[in-house]
């Protein structure tokens, strides 16, 4: 099957590692690989079983893969284009059987190339050398050193960790972690692929989008550390079964996952509040299958919040928010995860703030919502253990239903979202671009945001800003204590000067092409709204929890927290 | 043999739900907080004051007035667990946010397959099987597949919707409108009146609903028109009855006894009052309602206030 002609580069079979009994159940992933895909492939035949249903799936496939390739010019495209064209002539005169195979063909096809890999050594290589790697990045005077040894340390004091560690680890080694973290930046997965390497929690199998695999080295790593690649341009149903089916069986089979169900790194920089969960909606079918087989493997949905000081694709996501309000690209492939000397500046960046990046934790969930103890079982709102294959089982017996588990996904993704909430660490940039953000609204009341967001250089006395930024730290610190949110050391120990200087030092700089903010004559001049929107969106489920009392202060957090946003 | 059918609260909506359920050959629990006699109660239709008792049920159906939902839900929660189908009749929704009966159901109960029956549902007329129809929003299957069984028939026509929030929201803000055309048809206000508090009261319901998720779809369907016709018709709801009590000048506590059952009102049109205040819609009957209710206003400035609103596109 041509469909996908990048096939990642793997290294050679000499010297297999033989995984150890304690090795992580992914260490065996390898050789399970080509039964998962003969079972997403089984699947799917059962899924399009009907002569009439394999039709529409050819068609369907045909129709969209060819819509895609005409699009491009490659030559790669144009011999596709001729498979897909092929299909399309001949379907209406295939036989019964005939349709079916070439469905089995296709669907073969695309399994394989969605299926990820997972080689220990390099998972061993990457997790010796990437921390070296990174901290160079920050530290490049001493970079021999740094790649050849100690890197992690400096780089644990800049990536914290928190929340209920030790429970996760127990939810693990009973059953199949799905973690779902908020997405901002592209540096998520290396980050949260480090802190798991780190916290000693199993390393997970990932879907990345295909855009990702075009660098060859960043290619190299993700291929084979477990990622399974999904190409966002192709918008076959039946590619989309194999999405689901293959996250299904991967899931079934007790391979802790990764989704960013938000889909995209959050174009706003606001938190996802609506949450489809997309293909991490698998763990509940996933849960549903096991039950109706007898097999018991609870699954575990843990949300996390990745929380940055700065954005390395800050500029261009907000750019694409502004820019296209309902049209935002989908897949960026030029932005500044791809230039080498964004990274560099961006970890140069990160000194004077102790941790920029905390990515905290939430506590397990079942998949129907409910909070589980420190053993992982399940637990309803008094505090009782119950079974969750309740939730799967009509009068004593379980089954799978896909419209009851969307169900279950849909007031899940709730669940998930209201987490988000309460697990967001608050950094000293969020709090900053908000008190600033707060009075631009102030000066520009009514108006919509394109028509604010005109207004740069409102300049404000340093002094009154330090004394809000101080009221307003304290209000969080308030919601903080009800158990609503979470603020990260910096912003709670160091006084509200610190908080504005380590603030415009880290923007300053990185944001290169212009100033953030800037300091002159006693007044801070916003001299960016956008990205001053951009770092302040992740405070608007708080606006009005954490503005002053006055009436012009409150008007302006309302008109903050009522503003349309996409994530 | 398939499970009973549990319903909780002994109030008139409780019972009919009983009757109706034991009407199409099903065993009933009925719990209420106090021991009580119901005619025509045997086999099939037993009563219990211990919610534990309702844990051998699959349905269970919530007839609670909303003041008492989220504690009876704690209580009932601690006997049930994911198996159960939870689905309640209520006309209330809580607090400024208009939060849900189910969604409290859905959070503080580990039942998650909830649903809300709603639609031209009248206590007196389900008891005695008048023919009649009802819809219930779930976003289950086996939700609306069990209420259908479980009360559905030849004289009750069950329809499903997955639109919960759309039908808890109709619901409720219907029975506000009813409480409205109660008072308007006690001062002796003519069809056509009537006819504009009825229409622009479900323009408003529409509103309110899909400012909470709902679809406007659902508002033109059972849950809404259907049951607002109903009220209109003189289906003798508690909702007109009270209306009708306050336009002769009895307070609230007289006017709830008048209407026999809990209806909600006050709170529900304050709710719904700050609700539009703080999400920008126009809501100029719940407004006025709330404000009637508090005294701030009486029947003819609310009239007035209403009329000399400017007329808009429809």
């Amino acid at each position: 099957m041509k469909l996908l002609p990048t096939r990642p580069l793997r290294l050679p079979r000499l010297r297999t590692y033989v995984p150890r009994p304690d090795d992580p159940k992914i260490f065996w992933f390898n050789s399970e690989r080509a039964d998962i895909v003969d079972e997403v492939v089984r699947r799917i035949m059962e899924r399009y079983d009907g002569e009439e249903s394999a039709e529409l799936a050819l068609n369907d496939a045909a129709y969209h893969e060819i819509m895609r390739l005409e699009a491009d010019k490659s030559e790669g495209a144009k011999r596709k284009l001729d498979y897909w064209r092929g299909i399309l002539r001949r379907v209406g005169r295939m036989s019964v059987e005939g349709k079916h195979e070439t469905l089995r063909e296709i669907a073969l096809g695309m399994a394989k190339d969605v299926a990820g890999n997972f080689d220990p050594r390099v998972y061993h290589f990457a997790s010796r050398f990437i921390p070296g790697v990174l901290t160079a990045a920050m530290n490049p005077s001493n970079i021999l050193q740094n790649v050849l040894g100690s890197g992690g340390s400096t780089l644990d004091g800049l990536v914290t960790t928190e929340g209920p560690i030790d429970k996760i680890r127990n939810v693990c080694n009973r059953g199949t972690v799905v973690l779902v973290p908020t997405h901002s930046s592209n540096l998520d997965s290396i980050a949260l692929g480090w802190v798991l390497f780190r916290e000693g929690l199993s390393p997970v199998v990932y879907g990345a989008g295909k855009n990702l695999f075009t660098n060859p080295i960043i290619s190299f790593f993700m291929h084979n550390l477990g990622a399974y690649r999904v190409d966002r341009r192709v918008k076959a149903s039946l590619y989309k079964e194999i999405l689901k089916a293959y996250s299904c069986v991967v899931l079934e089979r007790g391979y802790h996952s990764l989704f960013f169900p938000g889909g995209t790194r959050s174009r706003s920089g606001a938190l996802e509040t609506h949450l489809k969960l997309g293909l991490a909606g698998t763990g509940v079918e996933a849960f549903a299958r096991n039950r109706s087989r007898g097999i018991d493997r609870p699954v575990y949905f843990v949300p996390a919040t990745i929380n940055y000081a700065l954005v390395l694709e800050a500029e261009t996501l907000i750019e694409d928010y502004l820019k296209e309000e309902g049209r935002a690209r989908y897949i960026i492939e030029d932005d500044e995860f791809s230039r080498i000397e964004r990274w560099l500046t961006f970890f140069n960046k990160f000194r004077g703030l102790e941790s920029v990046c905390v990515i905290r934790f939430g506590e397990p969930l079942d998949p129907f919502g409910n909070h589980v103890d420190e053993q992982g079982s399940s637990l309803a709102p008094d505090g009782r253990v119950i079974d969750p294959g309740t939730y799967v089982t009509r009068r004593g017996t379980p089954s799978v239903d896909a419209r009851r588990d969307a169900a279950y996904t849909r007031a899940l993704g709730k669940v998930i979202a209201e987490a988000y909430q309460r697990e967001t660490v608050v950094m000293p940039t969020q709090l900053v671009a908000h008190v600033v953000f707060r009075r631009i609204a102030r000066a520009t009341p009514g108006l919509d945001l394109f028509a604010r967001l005109r207004h740069r250089g409102i300049a404000i006395p340093v002094d009154e800003l330090l004394q809000e930024l101080g009221q307003t730290r304290d209000r969080l610190l308030a919601l903080e204590a009800a158990g609503r949110v979470h603020v990260s050391n910096f912003v709670r120990r160091q006084p509200p000067s610190n908080i504005l200087d380590g603030s415009l030092a880290t923007w300053s700089g990185y944001h290169s092409a212009r100033q953030v903010a800037r300091v002159q004559n006693g007044s801070l001049i916003a001299e960016d709204p956008n990205l001053l929107l951009f770092y302040q969106n992740r405070l608007r489920p708080f606006a009005t929890d954490i503005a002053g009392n006055d009436e012009a202060d409150q008007a302006a957090a309302r008109e903050i927290a009522g503003m349309e946003h996409r994530s | 043999m398939s499970p009973p059918i549990a319903v909780v609260g002994g109030g008139s909506f409780g019972r009919s739900l009983a009757r109706a359920a034991c009407r199409v050959g099903q065993r009933v629990i009925l719990w209420s907080r106090h021991e009580q006699r119901i005619d025509g109660a045997g086999e099939t239709l037993v009563t219990t004051t211990q919610l534990s008792t309702l844990r051998q049920a699959e349905l269970v159906f919530f007839a609670v007035p909303s003041p008492h939902v989220t504690a009876l839900a704690d209580e009932l929660g601690r006997s049930l667990d994911g198996s159960h189908l939870l689905v309640h009749v209520s006309r209330g929704l809580l607090g400024p946010g208009l939060g849900t009966v189910s969604e409290v159901l859905g959070t503080r109960t580990p039942c998650r397959r909830v649903g809300a029956l709603a639609g031209p549902l009248v206590a007196k007329n389900l008891a005695e099987g008048h023919p009649g129809g009802a819809i219930i929003g779930s976003a289950f299957p086996e939700v609306i597949e069990a209420v259908t069984d479980a009360i559905g028939g030849p004289r009750l026509r069950v329809y499903g919707t997955d639109d919960v929030v759309g039908v808890e929201v109709a619901s409720a803000l219907v029975g506000l409108v009813a409480l409205a055309l109660g008072y308007a048809l006690r001062l002796g206000m003519e069809p056509g009146t009537l006819a504009v508090l009825a229409t622009r009261g479900l323009a408003e319901a529409t509103r309110v609903g899909e400012a909470r998720g709902g679809s406007p779809r659902t508002f033109a369907g059972l849950a809404g028109a259907g049951d607002l016709i109903a009220a209109v018709a003189g289906d003798g709801r508690p909702e007109v009855e009270f209306g009708k009590a306050l336009a002769e000048g009895l307070d609230l506590r007289a006017a709830a006894e008048r209407a026999g059952a809990y209806v909600e009102g006050a709170a529900l049109a304050a709710s719904v009052a700050a609700f539009g205040r703080r999400f920008g819609i126009q809501v100029p009957l719940s407004l006025g309602i709330a404000k009637l209710m508090a005294g701030e206003i009486d029947a003819a400035q609310l009239a007035e206030a209403l009329m000399a609103r400017p007329a808009k596109r429809e």
